[in-house]
């Protein structure tokens, strides 16, 4: 018993130190792969352009601009940060000796508070208006949406007219730009929803390109199920969910 | 009886080991302690009250009741009922041989007992809470812990004693202090929130009044990257950091850019934008801002997720017409599918250990529900069963719960639940829409 004990704990160092020394070699096999597939990566896609990635980390519209990203690395931070707060085991207590005294600083310190500044207030208010007046433009202008089957973006023939209708009112409005919203349904993941959202907007973006209309005027967005017209659960209310929304854009 | 003892001296060894070679990393993820084992046998604790010495009425009680849900919620613990075998003392001191022994003797590895107050007798002083633990094993009283704090961090006191309790019997720093992640309709937007892991001291961190979406914490805590939408028409990825607000934007590409994934050691993040044309995943290094694409086909490629060392992510892909998981090497290379049951599997989820992948499965009667596969694709498990739609699998640092969202009650809300399937908890029971939760690491 002793025996079989004193192996086990052994073994356990032994491993940890293992742990460890594959720690760092995995760091440096992970690295040399990172810069290789960067390269075929490139190559493959042809390469996002690169003013794109130029423009990434560009903050414009947010409180605190910042050229670089932060630090996120975890080898980077100091190991008491990381464990800042971490566990420091039971203090004896024989002999009627009272345990070391350990503060527990602020409850929610962690979080810094929201305070919903003027500016967020006034973007909040804007996006209210905005949508409003798109809703009305959109009503004064007679444009209908198009209604999906589940899972699917395929638009049918009720869709195909509904579209017709709305290239006229499109073409024949030459300043107007138009946004297409997709929606969907309750069912199935957050995250599958929205792209499937977009492939229905852009479904119904191509069949209006199709029709003769402007790509450039154009402009396609996912609201997944986030933001859903209906909030029951049955069928008909499904229904109207799976949805590109056609809008007139406010500006 | 052996094998807890065996598995006590291989934590200390652990613990020492560690100490020797001064570094204890907690996130060392290819160590399988006894209790990830299926054929663990948790350990037996009784839990005395916590004597209250002048302190707010609910005090005690509220410790206790904490710390018991915690010890239940760790499954490394099982909780005695201590009544019910025959012993009734309710306030112990560490004199009380006897009523450990008779304990002991009853089947009971561990008691736990203490005592609470006002740290300095006034009642308008801080609070401090004692926490003491006898073993049967040594057959004596091991140590103890004093907290103080104010009243806003009692919860957290009792928090921290179970954390040190599951890291005395198991090496690993326990669950109860993690916190998780979530959106919360607030208004007519969907915002960011975080709360302690069982669901209390809920937090707002955003308020854009639009649509914020699927939050992921940093490996270091300190940060959540999310989908924002920053107006109603363009998406960025944005990170946040926690203690501060100050925010900075990641990406910010034409198109969706969504499933925003810190890799392991910080360095990348890895996320879905269809800037050219359908949805793909990118890889951006942090450190340098170069990024790259990794999925070349036609169908749509979202939901990264990291394997904990960082050679591999799992994603979902409906290249074949309907979503499925596949899993890729960390530079694109090596594409395999993982689920082959069923025509919807998605949002996949990399558990901490490694050893399995929780993902959306939809059932053969059409139900969206958790499901759970090994990497090699061999085993699959269903997890979650009955009506509602389950989303967004989390799992917890310690890999033997789950978080996710569910409309099982009606409105959106956010549960945990073991692995296994057991023990389905709701935590979140304001509010209208909660959902996208995301467990931080531990400590």
């Amino acid at each position: 018993m002793t025996i079989r004990v004193a192996t086990m704990g052994l073994t356990v160092v032994v491993g940890m130190l293992l742990v460890i020394q594959g720690g760092c070699s995995k760091k440096s096999i992970q690295s040399g792969g990172d810069a290789q597939s960067s390269d075929r990566g490139m190559a493959k896609s042809g390469g996002p352009a690169p003013s794109a990635m130029g423009s990434m980390g560009s903050t414009g519209g947010l409180d605190a601009p910042s050229a670089t990203f932060p630090d996120l690395s975890l080898s980077s931070k100091p190991q008491d940060e990381l464990e800042s707060g971490g566990l420091r085991g039971f203090d004896s207590v024989s002999g009627g000796k009272a345990p070391s005294e350990e503060r527990l600083g602020g409850g929610g310190t962690m979080l810094a508070k929201v305070e919903p500044s003027e500016s967020t207030a006034r973007q909040i208010e804007d996006i209210r208006r905005e949508q409003a007046k798109e809703q009305a433009a959109s009503a004064e202008a007679g444009l209908r949406d198009v209604f999906f089957g589940y899972d699917s973006w395929t638009i049918t023939e009720e869709g195909r007219q509904s579209l017709t209708q709305d290239a006229q009112w499109i073409k024949g409005n030459a300043g107007a730009l138009v946004k297409i919203e997709g929606h969907c349904d309750e069912r199935g993941t957050l995250a599958y929803n929205l792209v499937l959202g977009e492939k229905r907007a852009k479904a119904v973006r191509n069949y209006l390109v199709e029709l003769g209309v402007g790509a450039n005027r154009l402009a396609v967005v996912s609201y997944g199920k986030e933001r859903p017209f209906c909030n029951e659960r049955n069928e008909s209310c499904y229904q109207q969910n799976r949805r590109g929304h056609v809008v007139v854009r406010s500006k | 009886m052996n094998r807890i003892i065996i598995g006590l001296m291989i934590a200390l060894c652990v613990v020492v080991g560690a100490g020797l070679l001064g570094i204890l990393d907690s996130r060392a993820t290819d160590v399988f302690l006894e209790a990830t084992r299926p054929d663990f046998q948790k350990i037996p604790i009784g839990v005395f009250g916590f004597q209250n010495g002048g302190g707010p009425e609910w005090l005690g009680g509220r410790i206790e009741e904490v710390l018991r849900a915690d010890l239940q919620r760790s499954l490394v613990f099982s909780l005695v009922d201590l009544p019910g075998i025959g012993v009734k003392a309710r306030e112990v001191t560490t004199a009380d041989k006897a009523v450990f022994k008779q304990a002991a003797e009853n089947g009971v590895s561990v008691l736990v007992w203490g005592k609470s107050g006002p740290r300095n007798g006034s009642a308008d002083s801080e609070l401090s809470m004692d926490g003491f633990v006898y073993d049967s094993g040594s057959d004596e009283v091991v140590g103890g812990k004093r907290y103080v704090g104010s009243t806003s961090v009692v919860r957290l006191m009792a928090h921290r004693f179970a954390d040190e309790l599951v890291f005395r019997y198991t090496g690993e720093p326990g669950i109860a202090r993690t916190k998780i992640v979530y959106v919360a309709e607030h208004g007519n937007a969907r915002e960011l929130f975080v709360m302690d892991y069982d669901g209390y001291e809920p937090k707002q961190i955003t308020a854009d009044g639009f649509l914020d979406l699927m939050p992921r914490w940093s490996p270091d805590r300190r940060f959540i990257v999310f989908t924002a939408y920053r107006s109603r028409n363009t998406q960025d990825i944005d990170i946040l950091e926690l203690a501060t607000g100050k925010r900075w934007t990641l990406v910010s590409m034409a198109g969706l850019n969504i499933t925003p994934a810190l890799s392991p050691d910080g360095n990348f993040l890895a996320f879905a934008s269809s800037q050219d044309g359908n949805s793909e995943i990118y890889k951006l290094d942090t450190r340098t801002k170069a990024s790259h694409r990794l999925t070349v086909n036609q169908g749509g490629d979202l939901s990264p997720t990291w394997s904990p060392t960082g050679r591999e992510m799992a994603f979902t892909s409906d290249r074949g017409g309907a979503p499925q998981v596949f899993i890729m090497s960390a530079d694109g290379s090596n594409v395999r599918r993982l689920t082959y049951e069923g025509d919807y599997n998605a949002a996949p989820a990399w558990s901490p250990r490694g050893n399995w992948i929780a993902y959306v499965c939809r059932t053969a009667q059409r139900l969206y529900k958790l499901c759970i596969v090994s990497p090699d694709g061999q085993k699959r498990v269903q997890v979650t069963t009955g009506p509602g739609i389950d989303d967004s699998p989390s799992w917890s640092p310690d890999g033997r719960h789950l978080t996710f969202s569910s409309t099982v009650d009606g409105k959106s809300h956010i549960y945990m639940v073991d692995t296994d399937g057991k023990n389905v908890e709701r935590i979140t029971f304001g509010g209208t829409h909660n959902s996208s939760p995301s467990w931080s690491p531990a400590l």
